[in-house]
């Protein structure tokens, strides 16, 4: 656990538990949102064909939006 | 792991409708049956890079790798992913609603463990992001500017530097010099910049 911020963190040794993992989702979407906002998704890949087939010409499902995590 | 179980767990990572969440329980659910037969999986790429990061950068395939020194035989794997109801192979598969690549043998030069979560079906190893972030360094400038691999390790290099995930900086200065990479030049000013965004003391920095 990170003792400034209170958020649980990925740690070096040993593991994180699944509910900490949890935890810490909104607050790590909310520091990568600070040096690169919105969808960062690649725009194209080799996997295109298979990607746009499965996600209805997406690449994959939406991100779940920063205030739902 | 039970039949009824896999089935369970197996229900309930195709009705997942959050991607990130999707991939690591799928991951999770994957190397509980791996392990099962002897083999470690580790999650890789950007697969890795997003439950490390929730940075909105993952489509929707996950990348893993073995990280024991052997895998398993065609048949043996194909017996795994049938018993998910998985369609291709044998290193692709669909399943569940989205795409599992395995890629072969893990490739890290860092010395530190992969890390760990502990997802409802097994535990998950994900790459070390000391490999990460000097990979994707390297991918933004190597072959031309690459702006999304750009994008991606400063997402990294922002978790990292707030805490919210730990990272070994002493290992990012040592993999960045490694003959693979010579990119320390890049990674220490990708850093610098992240964290002066984030009004951080860069940790690749003395003054």
């Amino acid at each position: 656990m990170n003792s400034k911020s209170k958020v649980p963190c990925i740690p070096i040794e040993g593991s994180i538990s699944w509910e900490d993992w949890l935890k810490g989702r909104r607050a790590r979407r909310e520091t990568s949102k600070l040096v690169a906002p919105g969808v960062i998704r690649r725009k194209t890949s080799s996997s295109d064909k298979r990607l746009k087939k499965l996600f209805n010409g997406e690449r994959g499902l939406p991100f779940t939006p920063t205030e739902k995590l | 792991m039970e039949t009824e179980k896999i089935q369970s767990a197996l229900a309930d990572i195709t009705a997942e409708q959050d991607p990130t969440l999707k991939s690591a329980k799928l991951a999770s659910l994957c190397s509980a049956l791996w392990g099962e037969r002897g083999v470690e999986l580790v999650v890789v790429g950007g697969s890795a890079i997003e439950i490390l990061t929730e940075g909105a950068y993952a489509s929707g395939d996950l990348d893993m790798c073995h990280a024991t020194k052997s895998s398993l035989s065609v048949a043996e794997r194909q017996e795994i992913m049938g018993l998910l109801g998985a369609k291709g192979g044998p290193r692709n598969w669909q399943v569940a609603g989205m795409y599992l690549d395995l890629l072969g043998p893990v490739e890290s030069f860092a010395r530190t463990p992969y890390r760990r979560v502990e997802a409802p079906y097994g535990e998950i190893l994900l790459m070390k992001p000391e490999d990460l972030l000097v990979e994707r360094v390297l991918v933004s400038f190597y072959l031309g500017e690459d702006k999304t691999a750009r994008k991606c390790a400063k997402i990294l290099a922002a978790v990292a530097l707030r805490q919210e995930i730990q990272m070994n900086w002493d290992e990012v200065l040592r993999v960045a010099n490694r003959p693979e990479y010579r990119n320390l030049p890049e990674c220490a000013k990708l850093v610098k910049e992240v964290a002066d965004e984030l009004k951080i003391k860069s940790p690749l920095h003395s003054d």
